[in-house]
């Protein structure tokens, strides 16, 4: 050990960045998203409207992972910067007139305010407290700017139209879907950067991360930034997704509870993955879909995710990508067990779901 | 004694109607070891925190390299040359030792988030460069087979030379050690000592030093501050600091009188 401390202050020779291929659990888990990717095809209209929901979900769900994720910040008002996002596009496109292309921007840099003042007051409270802080913030929200006609078009909202050669379902899942999986790669990227590892550290102990030279503040209010913006990006998709956006979404208690479900999204799919934000929303989505058909919709949905949110925070606090992660690992040590226990899941699943459609 | 690096005056600290630290002096040049002898709740912990920043004292000046830092928040000072271990390594538990150890990178990093989304050059540079600097801690501590480890894997010890690594890391120009030796094997215990001198020659970083090991002290360290009841009581040699009255009745423990512990 004390060999090798000679070492330490000898300058630094920097390897050349090297582009690495692919491994086989990168192959195979591509292999199963374009499978997921290809879902909605047999189910027509209704497929592709199901499925760009759970890529707005799965848009959301990253701003989640980056503030709540990474950065271990409590925010419960994700819907709100939706909220805003999706009110900016409406007002820059039916009333100004803007292009989308445009109008999107607008909406992502429309929730630098609202981040700001969110970001600032993360510094001085923690846990619950902020948690109870971004709630009376979306509130607040849902009275003032949701309430404002200038901004939301009034009751009956902003008519938006997609632009031009998005305006099939099919062709608007493609572009969401190529969204949602670049902003995936974008926040994949912030884990395994400076600015992402601080986020990481601070999450963790906040006290070391001081010691090691990271500026607590910043990095909260970069983490609200982001997750802002995100938030803002996937309201001026979803404004497009509706065509009609109003008001009373984002308004209390229907904007906590979304917010909430975003939450239970990032905790299914797996907290602190962008990937799993994409699994936990086509997984939440999905399940959404199988119960609308039956009698106390609200009953069944809201029971069957508070079970599952608590199922897998005892038992896979990794969420969906941890599933994946441990079955993948049991394929490659033990095939037979690993193929076949995979497989049952997936089964069990999609049979459980056929069987509840066809009985309601 | 030449100018020193760090200068620490008067410095006095009260927590409600105890005094923890009251008007303590100490200096330490360029490059020297210097030594914090003391029984439990003598105030060594509090002088750290007081001069990495977590705790602001009541009165009093902290001098780093004749520049004023009182007013520079902790990862400030760390910027300005100070790098601290804690008594009780915490670590970051949700990373691997590997990512442990780049997160202690991020100073001599600059990319911001968004060179990192679009994987700009500045982030792929930023990241060598933090890859670079985070394997050549693993060689040195030793843990290139632990990397993908996370930290509530490794034993105690271990995590002691992880945190040591992390520091070390920042390029300190001071170094505070909190009981860098507590909870570690002997055998490790007896590595230490040469590995902090071996850091101080090679970096030329002033180290100060906690310690209950009390050989391990003596041995490495050239210069010893005795403290008690948040007063510095002895200054000197380590062969002048054992022999001294008041430090042998203090810490050496003959009649003890009770107080608080920190």
């Amino acid at each position: 050990m004390t060999q090798q401390a000679v070492e330490v202050m000898k300058p630094l020779e920097l390897p050349a960045v090297v582009r690495r291929r692919l491994t086989g659990a990168e192959l195979a888990g591509l292999a199963g998203l374009g499978a997921i990717a290809l879902l909605p095809i047999p189910f027509g209209s209704f497929g592709f409207f199901v499925g760009q929901f759970a890529l707005i979900y799965a848009i959301l769900g990253l701003s989640v992972v980056v503030v709540t994720g990474y950065a271990g910040l409590v925010s419960l008002m994700t819907y709100s910067f939706a909220g805003i996002g999706a009110m900016v596009t409406g007002i820059a496109m039916a009333s100004w007139g803007w292009p989308f292309w445009l109008a999107l921007p607008l909406a992502a840099a429309a929730t630098i305010p609202v981040s700001v003042i969110v970001g600032v007051t993360s510094v001085r409270l923690k846990g619950l407290y902020l948690a109870i802080a971004t709630l009376t913030f979306a509130d607040a929200l849902g009275e003032t700017f949701f309430k404002w006609d200038r901004a939301t078009g009034g009751l009956s909202g902003w008519v938006v139209s997609r632009p031009h050669p998005f305006r099939s379902d099919a062709s608007y899942y493609v572009l969401l879907l190529v969204v949602a999986m670049g902003l995936v790669w974008m926040v994949t990227g912030l884990r395994s950067s400076r600015v992402g590892r601080a986020m990481l550290a601070v999450r963790t102990n906040e006290r070391e991360a001081q010691a090691l030279g990271i500026n607590v503040y910043k990095t909260k209010l970069t983490a609200f930034l982001i997750s802002g913006a995100l938030g803002g990006i996937g309201g001026s998709f979803l404004a497009l997704l509706l065509k009609q956006v109003t008001r009373s979404a984002f308004q209390s208690p229907l904007v906590e509870a979304t917010s909430i479900l975003l939450v239970t999204v990032v905790v299914i799919g797996g907290i602190d993955r962008p990937l799993g934000a994409f699994l936990g929303a086509v997984a939440l989505v999905v399940q959404q879909q199988v119960f609308q058909g039956a009698r106390f919709f609200f009953a069944y949905f809201g029971i069957y995710s508070a079970a599952l949110l608590v199922l897998f925070l005892l038992y896979r606090p990794g969420g969906l990508m941890q599933v994946v992660r441990l079955q993948w690992r049991l394929i490659q040590t033990r095939p037979r067990v690993g193929i076949i226990s995979t497989a049952l899941i997936i089964g069990l699943n999609v049979g459980l779901a056929w069987l509840f459609v066809r009985l309601s | 004694m030449s100018e020193p690096l760090l200068e620490i005056r008067d410095l006095t600290v009260r927590f409600g109607g105890i005094t923890a630290l009251d008007h303590v002096s100490i200096d330490v040049a360029p490059g020297e070891i210097v030594g914090l002898l003391g029984p439990n709740g003598a105030g060594k912990t509090t002088l750290f925190n007081s001069i990495s920043g977590f705790q602001k004292p009541d009165e009093g000046r902290i001098v780093l390299e004749g520049q004023d830092i009182q007013t520079l928040l902790p990862y400030e000072r760390v910027a300005a040359g100070l790098g601290r271990t804690f008594q009780h390594v915490k670590l970051f538990t949700n990373l691997t030792v590997r990512e442990n150890l780049l997160v202690a990178q991020h100073r001599h990093l600059s990319s911001g988030s968004l060179s990192a989304m679009l994987r700009l050059r500045a982030w792929r540079q930023d990241e060598a460069e933090a890859l670079a600097r985070a394997e050549r801690m693993l060689d040195l501590i030793d843990l290139r087979a632990w990397e993908a480890a996370y930290p509530q894997a490794l034993s105690y010890g271990t995590t002691r030379f992880l945190e040591l690594a992390s520091v070390l890391s920042l390029n300190p120009k001071v170094l505070l050690l909190d009981e860098p030796a507590s909870g570690i094997q002997q055998k490790e215990v007896e590595a230490l000592g040469p590995l902090l001198r071996r850091i101080r020659d090679d970096s030329g970083c002033s180290i100060v030093l906690i310690e209950h090991d009390m050989s391990l002290l003596l041995s490495v360290s050239e210069r010893v501050y005795a403290l008690d009841f948040g007063r510095v009581i002895a200054e000197g040699s380590p062969d002048e600091i054992t022999e001294d009255p008041q430090v042998l009745s203090s810490y050496l423990g003959r009649t003890r009188r009770t107080h608080a512990t920190a």
